[in-house]
């Protein structure tokens, strides 16, 4: 389509991308809503898509809901939406386990219960959630029991997120076979109110940096978040859509993966961020260069209506 | 037999190990790995201390390990059969972090610590303000109502046991303040006991603070200089080109030697392999040179059989 780009979307160039693509991924926080509050708008977009004919799917790296959760929390702000659309990395994780690592055996998870829960829901147990308070010395600590059965080290969002837990983590992974897998990178989760508080990221690096390993990481901008969408639905990535506010997750993806793009400026990213990535030339940054750009996704709304 | 100079990784004993110290002022000592592992001394190195000392040389400990104060240090040299190590002799990365915030940063206001005892100790001994996490009862509030103690000047980051999300958050919200300094002990990802087991180190924790933050710490530990620096501070004319730095991690130890204008020797009874050091020798890359280490000893017990040596020549010919 466009060979040009970061171009502002409006005007007849929205109908013209619609027109275009059969499926439209939405991240969430900064772009369809913003902590507890729904951008205005969005709701409208939403629907008159699926009016359309267009199929909806939401991607987003936040590990702490459950599809199921997050399903009801779109209710909730009005949304119309199924289990089976929404694509969060405690889902993701899960697949990710049980599809491509197809994991035999159980999980050391610095996580929560969204992550506890669908990996309960493919049949993968877990040890270490929940509190884990420091004691006795650091032999003590060097040598804790190891269960035998782990065959993964997973890190997601963690409240109790404590030394120990890093500690078992690092003992886990000096043994090489064991598989070591992320949700997400980022370094910040934006929190209902519109605060802000360290991301999984941080968890991961804390760890990656004593075991000296690195994970892989399932949220974007990693394609599985794309592959677990599209293997499930038979998306055809020419043929869709991805609008986020992130240029290092959610265009990155999208670009990674063939897909149309679409900044929102309601969340983090800036237009200047978007041009600064275009007027590098460097090739590892193209990737975060979006398509078009929208103000909001509201912008959408009288190209839907009309 | 002529002594074998530049990052050569030579492996010397004998004579040769006692010319190289004949050139020297001032041996400076890595502990864990070096003269002890965990609470087990390196056999010889007492002696070894003492005798370097009967020659001269100044002798100097300077360690990543900010687990204990000086004070617990002292007690632990005596402990381990070391007869004759003072205080002053000890450079402690917590010890050097205090002093650094007190004499360098010279900071007007109070300090945010991760840390554990050994840390808190120094920065008290050192007269620095820190946050009394326990006054404020912080540690049972959520994220949503913690309190930000407005005279925070400074986030320290160091080796701790208690170490939670709840930090980490705090931390990361003094360090929204550009001019609110960051600081970490050392880098050490992991810290060794013995036996090979190892528990996570200080680096960390900083490599958390640092993602959450987008900020790098300024770390005072190996292989940083500020370590030299603060002992240079202290004991006056300390000549880099007349000291020689002995440890067992390449990557702390020799770099910090290398970084600082010291020679280097890395000593086998610790982290570091022989294949290791080699490995740098024979980088093409630019920058590995200085993870090379000038001379490699089996122990540094082997010092006392180049004095022997020397004794037993001296013998037959007097």
């Amino acid at each position: 389509m466009a060979v040009s780009k970061c171009t502002r979307l409006t005007g007849p160039l929205i109908k013209q991308l619609l027109d275009s693509v059969d499926n439209v991924l939405f991240d969430c926080d900064g772009v369809i809503w913003r902590g507890d509050q729904a951008i205005p708008g969005a709701v409208g977009v939403i629907n008159l898509l699926r009016k359309n004919g267009k199929r909806v799917f939401f991607v987003t790296n936040n590990s702490s809901k459950t599809r199921k959760m997050y399903a009801e929390k779109m209710s909730l702000l009005g949304f119309d939406a199924k289990e089976e659309e929404v694509f969060g990395t405690a889902y993701c994780l899960a697949m990710y386990l049980k599809t491509i690592i197809k994991l035999e055996g159980k999980v050391y998870l610095i996580g929560n219960n969204a992550m506890k829960q669908e990996l309960e829901n493919v049949g993968i147990q877990q040890t270490g959630s929940g509190p884990d308070l420091i004691f006795g010395t650091p032999s003590d600590w060097a040598n804790v029991p190891l269960d035998p059965e782990v065959k993964a080290v997973v890190v997601g969002f963690d409240w109790d997120f404590s030394y120990m837990k890093l500690n078992r983590a690092m003992q886990y992974l000096s043994n090489p076979d064991i598989v070591f897998v992320g949700t997400n990178t980022d370094t910040r989760l934006p929190l209902e109110g519109g605060k802000a508080i360290p991301g999984t990221g941080c968890i991961v690096k804390s760890v990656e940096t004593a075991a000296q390993r690195q994970a892989q990481t399932v949220g974007k901008p990693s394609r599985f978040m794309f592959h677990c969408v599209a293997s499930q639905f038979g998306l055809d990535g020419a043929r869709c859509l991805m609008v986020g506010d992130r240029l290092d997750t959610d265009i990155l993806l999208g670009s990674n993966c063939g897909l149309k793009t679409l900044l929102t400026l309601t969340g983090v990213s800036t237009l200047a961020d978007a041009e600064a990535h275009q007027k590098s030339g460097a090739p590892e940054r193209l990737g975060m260069v979006p398509d078009y750009y929208v103000e909001s996704i509201a912008d959408l709304l009288p190209a839907l209506q009309g | 037999m002529a002594l074998v100079g530049g990052r050569g990784c030579s492996k010397i004993r004998g004579s040769q190990i006692r010319e190289l110290l004949d050139s020297k002022h001032n041996v400076l000592f890595d502990c864990d790995g070096v003269i002890w592992n965990g609470e087990t001394v390196v056999t010889g190195a007492p002696e070894v201390v003492t005798l370097l000392k009967q020659q001269g040389k100044k002798v100097f400990f300077v360690t990543n390990n900010c687990t204990r104060p000086r004070a617990n240090y002292v007690t632990k040299f005596a402990r381990l059969g070391f007869t004759d190590v003072g205080e002053e002799e000890i450079f402690s990365s917590a010890y050097c972090s205090a002093a650094y915030l007190r004499d360098v940063a010279k900071v007007q206001g109070k300090v945010y610590v991760i840390g554990c005892q050994g840390v808190v100790k120094e920065l008290m001994e050192a007269g620095v303000p820190i946050v009394d996490e326990e006054a404020e009862g912080a540690q049972t509030g959520t994220i949503y109502d913690y309190p930000l103690d407005p005279d925070v000047k400074a986030v320290l980051v160091g080796y701790d046991e208690k170490f939670n999300f709840i930090k980490l958050a705090k931390a990361c919200c003094y360090l929204q303040n550009p001019e609110c300094l960051f600081l970490a002990t050392d880098p050490d990802p992991w810290h060794p006991l013995r036996g090979g087991r190892i528990t996570p180190g200080s680096g960390s924790l900083t490599a958390a603070v640092e993602t959450a933050s987008s900020r790098v710490a300024t770390v005072i530990g190996k292989p940083s200089r500020f370590m030299f620096e603060c002992i240079a501070s202290q004991f006056e004319g300390l000549d880099p080109g007349r000291s020689l730095m002995v440890g067992d991690r390449l990557e702390t130890d020799i770099l910090f030697g290398a970084k600082c204008g010291m020679d280097t020797m890395l000593t086998l009874t610790g982290v570091s392999t022989m294949e290791e050091a080699r490995g740098y020798m024979d980088s093409h890359d630019p920058d590995s040179g200085d993870f090379v280490p000038d001379y490699v000893v089996e122990s540094i017990a082997d010092f006392i059989e180049a004095y022997e040596e020397k004794e037993e020549r001296e013998e037959e010919q007097g």
